[in-house]
């Protein structure tokens, strides 16, 4: 089993050695690509220094077209699975490699780390999500399970697993605007087996959140559109 | 505009407003037949806006087309069957340019990982020819050598 873990990274100068290395530790079997998605600072620079392979994108694209970036490369280079996780230091590659054996061992062909599932336990110096992030959560978590008929709680997780059927259907179909819900939904419509483990996640590292209030507002609006419109999208057919 | 102040004049258009018209929208056509020959608009987006200049001609040429179009409607007032018209014409282009628009930037965003992607292996492919074995463990020398 050949296995790609890739690292989205947009400006994450100061965190992106460290979560090399923590993934370098953690899963040392694996190969290691950062999608530098346009940074301006010396992210793909650190991620050198740091021994991983970068593929830099020209301009900010967005995290979804960073993603799919990795699903791309992870798709032609022949990779069985592939796993990736936030550059900004918030996920233990540990929990991550936990994702990559469920999905090796074929229980599922996606899975998720969810830092609300029951089975997360909070630590000290864990992550503790903000108000009006926990507002969020739990809209998209309900329109999520509704369009899914599947129970969902950490739909925005950017820590995840997946196998080649998988790839082959994000490196064709993914929403650069978002990423995370639609694809969610679109892998479950497709019929793919759609898993969530809880992991733990700490607090970031460096940077701050780009949520504010009223940008939350615009999220979620955004987010219940693109799942109102992916309820009626037609279902793919599947390539391989 | 200025079709729309002839209209003013109501069914009764000035033959010097409907000259005026008439070589507003022949000129409007020969200024897109111009962007075409400089390269600067592509034949295939030019389609629409030779419609909408014949279409002025037309309604310069012909004032008696806006009534029927208007009685067609069911509006009273041609000034705002023209209104209507030019209105959802409008409306409707900006809606082909958004699509238009939403098709380059996929299409920008997958050249974009293409790059990324085919730079990225030549990378690799470098510091494996550079004698580097040991994929991933020791390639820090190659790396800095190759920037």
């Amino acid at each position: 089993m050949r296995a790609l873990v890739f690292i989205p990274a947009w400006n994450e100068e100061a965190a992106i050695a460290g979560v090399i290395a923590d993934v370098r530790k953690a899963i040392p079997g694996a190969d290691l690509l950062v999608v530098d998605d346009g940074s301006t600072d010396a992210t793909a620079e650190r991620a050198r220094e740091a021994g991983a392979l970068v593929a830099s994108l020209p301009f900010n694209q967005g995290l979804g077209a960073a993603l799919q970036t990795g699903y791309l490369y992870a798709l032609r280079n022949g990779y069985d699975v592939c796993a990736h996780l936030d550059a900004d230091g918030q996920h233990p590659a540990e929990e991550v490699a936990r994702l990559l054996a469920e999905v090796t061992a074929d229980r599922a062909d996606l899975v998720i780390g969810s830092r609300y599932h029951a089975g997360a336990v909070a630590e000290s110096g864990d992550y503790r999500p903000t108000f009006s992030r926990r507002i969020g959560t739990s809209v998209f978590r309900f329109f999520l399970t509704l369009a899914t008929r599947q129970r969902f709680t950490d739909t925005t997780s950017g820590m995840r697993a997946a196998n080649r059927r998988v790839m082959a259907l994000f490196s064709q179909h993914y929403s650069p605007d978002f990423a995370e819900i639609e694809s969610l939904q679109l892998a479950v419509r497709q019929g793919l087996r759609v898993e969530e483990l809880p992991v733990r996640m700490l607090e970031r590292a460096g940077g701050s959140s780009f949520l504010t209030p009223l940008r939350s507002a615009f999220f979620i609006f955004k987010g219940l559109v693109v799942l109102l419109v992916g309820q009626f999208r037609p279902r793919h057919v599947e390539a391989e | 505009m200025l079709v729309l102040a002839a209209e003013a004049g109501q069914v009764h258009l000035t033959s010097q407003t409907r000259i005026v018209a008439a070589v507003l929208a022949l000129f409007f056509m020969l200024m897109i037949l111009e962007l075409i020959r400089r390269d600067r608009l592509q034949e295939r987006y030019s389609v629409i806006w030779f419609i909408a200049g014949l279409g002025m001609l037309a309604g310069a040429a012909f004032p008696g087309l806006l009534e029927v179009v208007a009685n067609l409607m069911g509006v009273r007032n041609t000034n705002v069957a023209l209104f209507s018209i030019v209105l959802l014409l409008l409306l409707g282009l900006a809606l082909n340019f958004s699509v238009i628009m939403s098709r380059q930037a996929a299409q920008i965003t997958r050249l974009a990982q293409e790059r990324a992607i085919e730079k990225a292996l030549a990378e690799k492919r470098a510091e494996g020819a550079n004698g580097n074995g040991a994929s991933g463990e020791e390639p820090l020398e190659a790396k800095e050598q190759s920037l």
